[in-house]
């Protein structure tokens, strides 16, 4: 690969890191605009995403560009491949960003009882440091860190669990009505998703450095990941 | 490295040409084709010490700074903007506001954006760039975060305060006024009871403010031997009946040994009072409060551990402030004045201790308060007698 493919590698991969950077720093900020049913900084989020759709559909478009002009081979190539894939995730999880500000407008005017926003401030926090770390493994070309995302993605689907429960305990004290309780349940979904998309930014980490993309589930530690609840078979509770 | 020797060697060309323009301009017509090289040597020596020197200062100010030339190529970046910007994070967010200003300023606009980090930690830039009349750019990123909290603490501190003390008297002048046009007496009975609790409501927050000034302006700290676990039990016997009517139980934990510490009693005690009786207001019905001291070297540590609603984090740098209310929709429920944390933390400041809380939001609060130990000096009696 000529010296101007190289140098747009790099050139994309330092969009790749900007763009993450932007939703990195959204997450903490929609987890507020909930927690505070802020409905004008959820508009603005929301109005946000398009230039995050654009952006990394740009990535991809050039990281086919550059695969179809200079086709790059060995581990050029499975950086172009990694970070269009990445830029992908990116954009799915800037979209779950953004359903949670959408919830915020929905669960407007209802109070929610402490804990369970305890547990949204702290899935919040969680999903952030996974992608926070998926993408510095990603800057560092860190293989030790990009594995320990997987661990780290155990913690989020515990307090998932938890947050899952308080959703019955608060329904069942009425403090919280059905609808509120259904939005609960799928803004939980929502802060899963964005850690289940940071644990594979950091499998593309492990592939582009090793060659070898880590077999679906492995990082369960053989448990399996129930689609329909995310909850881990197998594994104590 | 050549990098940085690239971006010396271009300020070091630039000041340089810019200081013998000056010079050349100012006093000395046709100066270069005047004197003779060694001169012109010298001049240059002293240029290159005046340019260390405004580099040095430049690095030392508290704003970053990013230069650039007429190209748009970066010439000099201070060691401030340096330590906010990056490639990967916050800094590579920082970054792009200031290429999009630097590129801006480049086509003559000057704009200035105030730039709203999450973090953590929570930050806030005020990023500018201007148009240098030499060509080129400066561009200005402004650490804001700490005006950014204060105005923050000011504009709720006179919200905060107008409506503890409004709400009750507004209160009182709609009682006041349906009292004088009503003749039941059941009904004036019960509007009257209302008016003696919205009066008895005010009376509380101008006592709490009393206190609170007697404190903060106090004059002469006390420093007296106090003993630590008559504190504690005196603070806990202060808030029983509130804590019976929640049916919430206060417990002292058993102290190892007995801890003196040195200090006022009074505020000592209006502290522990003050800690402990918001662990109640805020714990739901039959939780339990756990009160005790450790010895923590030259210090001793109170900690009133409750397993209540908890606080948000977002609200946790803030409670000691005065009147901050993390749910206002609650505080008139719980009766407080809003005043008794920031009464604590004055206490603490005049103690040299300090004051801090560790909370999960639905789980509980835990607050520490630190006060000197009083430590007896029995060396020199030592001394003396043998």
């Amino acid at each position: 690969m000529n010296r101007l493919a190289h140098d747009e590698l790099t050139e994309l991969r330092s969009e790749l890191l900007r763009v993450t950077a932007s939703l990195v720093e959204s997450i903490p900020r929609a987890t507020q605009i909930l927690l505070d049913q802020d409905l004008e900084g959820a508009e603005y989020q929301i109005l946000a995403d398009d230039e995050m759709d654009s952006r990394t559909l740009d990535l991809e478009d050039r990281c086919v560009t550059l695969m179809g002009l200079h086709a790059p081979v060995a581990s050029e190539l499975r950086h172009a491949v990694t970070i269009m894939k990445m830029s992908a995730d990116v954009e799915r999880s800037a979209d779950l960003v953004v359903n949670i500000c959408k919830v915020a407008r929905r669960i407007h005017g209802i109070q929610l009882d402490p804990k369970m926003r305890g547990l949204i401030g702290r899935m919040g926090t969680q999903a952030q440091i996974l992608f926070r770390h998926a993408i510095q493994a990603y800057a560092d070309l860190d293989l030790p860190m990009a594995k320990a995302v997987d661990d780290m993605d155990l913690f989020l689907d515990y307090l998932h669990r938890q947050f899952i429960e308080s959703i019955f305990e608060s329904h069942s004290a009425g403090t919280i009505d059905l609808p509120v309780a259904i939005q609960m349940a799928v803004t939980a979904r929502f802060f899963e998703r964005i850690g289940d998309h940071a644990v594979n930014v950091a499998h593309y980490v492990q592939y582009l450095i090793t060659g070898e993309i880590p077999p679906a589930g492995d990082h369960r530690r053989g448990g399996r990941l129930s689609d329909s609840t995310g909850e881990i078979e197998g594994l104590p509770a | 490295m050549s990098f940085v020797l690239g971006v010396l060697i271009g300020l070091a060309a630039g000041v340089v040409s810019y200081l013998l323009f000056v010079s050349t301009s100012r006093d000395l017509p046709n100066i270069s084709t005047a004197v003779p090289s060694s001169e012109v040597e010298t001049r240059e020596a002293e240029n290159n010490g005046y340019l260390a020197q405004i580099q040095d200062a430049i690095n030392s100010l508290s704003v970053g700074v990013v230069i650039v030339d007429a190209k748009g190529v970066e010439i000099f970046r201070n060691k401030l903007a340096e330590s906010v910007t990056g490639v990967i994070h916050s800094d590579v967010l920082v970054e792009e506001v200031v290429e999009q200003h630097l590129s801006a300023a480049l086509n003559g606009e000057t704009k200035r954006q105030v730039l709203d980090l999450f973090g953590p930690p929570r930050k806030v830039f005020s990023v500018s760039a201007t148009p240098l009349l030499i060509g080129g750019a400066v561009g200005m990123i402004e650490d804001t975060t700490e005006r950014y909290l204060v105005d923050a603490v000011r504009t709720d501190f006179v919200a905060n305060i107008s409506h503890e003390l409004k709400t009750p008297v507004g209160a009182l002048a709609v009682l006041a006024d349906a009292l004088s046009q009503e003749d039941d007496l059941d009904i004036v009975h019960r509007l009257s009871e209302k008016m003696v609790e919205e009066a008895l409501r005010v009376g509380r927050t101008i006592d709490d403010l009393l206190e609170l000034s007697r404190i903060e302006f106090g004059g002469e700290a006390v420093k007296d031997e106090v003993d630590a676990e008559a504190i504690i039990s005196e603070s806990i016997s202060r808030v029983s009946p509130l804590a019976s009517t929640h049916s919430i139980k206060v417990a002292m934990i058993e102290l190892p040994q007995p801890l003196k510490v040195v200090g006022d009693r009074r505020q000592l005690v209006s502290a522990i009072g003050n800690l402990v009786e918001n662990a109640v207001k805020y714990s739901e019905a039959g939780s339990a409060i756990e009160v005790s001291a450790q010895d923590a070297g030259e210090w001793v540590e109170f900690t009133v551990k409750d397993f209540g609603l908890g606080i948000p984090s977002r609200d946790l740098d803030r409670v000691f402030e005065r009147f901050y209310r993390v749910d206002r929709a609650r505080s008139r429920d719980t009766g407080g004045t809003g005043l008794g944390l920031a009464i604590v933390r004055h206490v603490a400041n005049n103690h040299g201790g300090e004051v801090s809380v560790t909370s999960i939001e639905g789980e509980g609060s835990t607050f520490a308060l630190k006060i000197p130990k009083f430590i007896v000096q029995n060396q020199s009696v030592m001394k003396e007698s043998a």
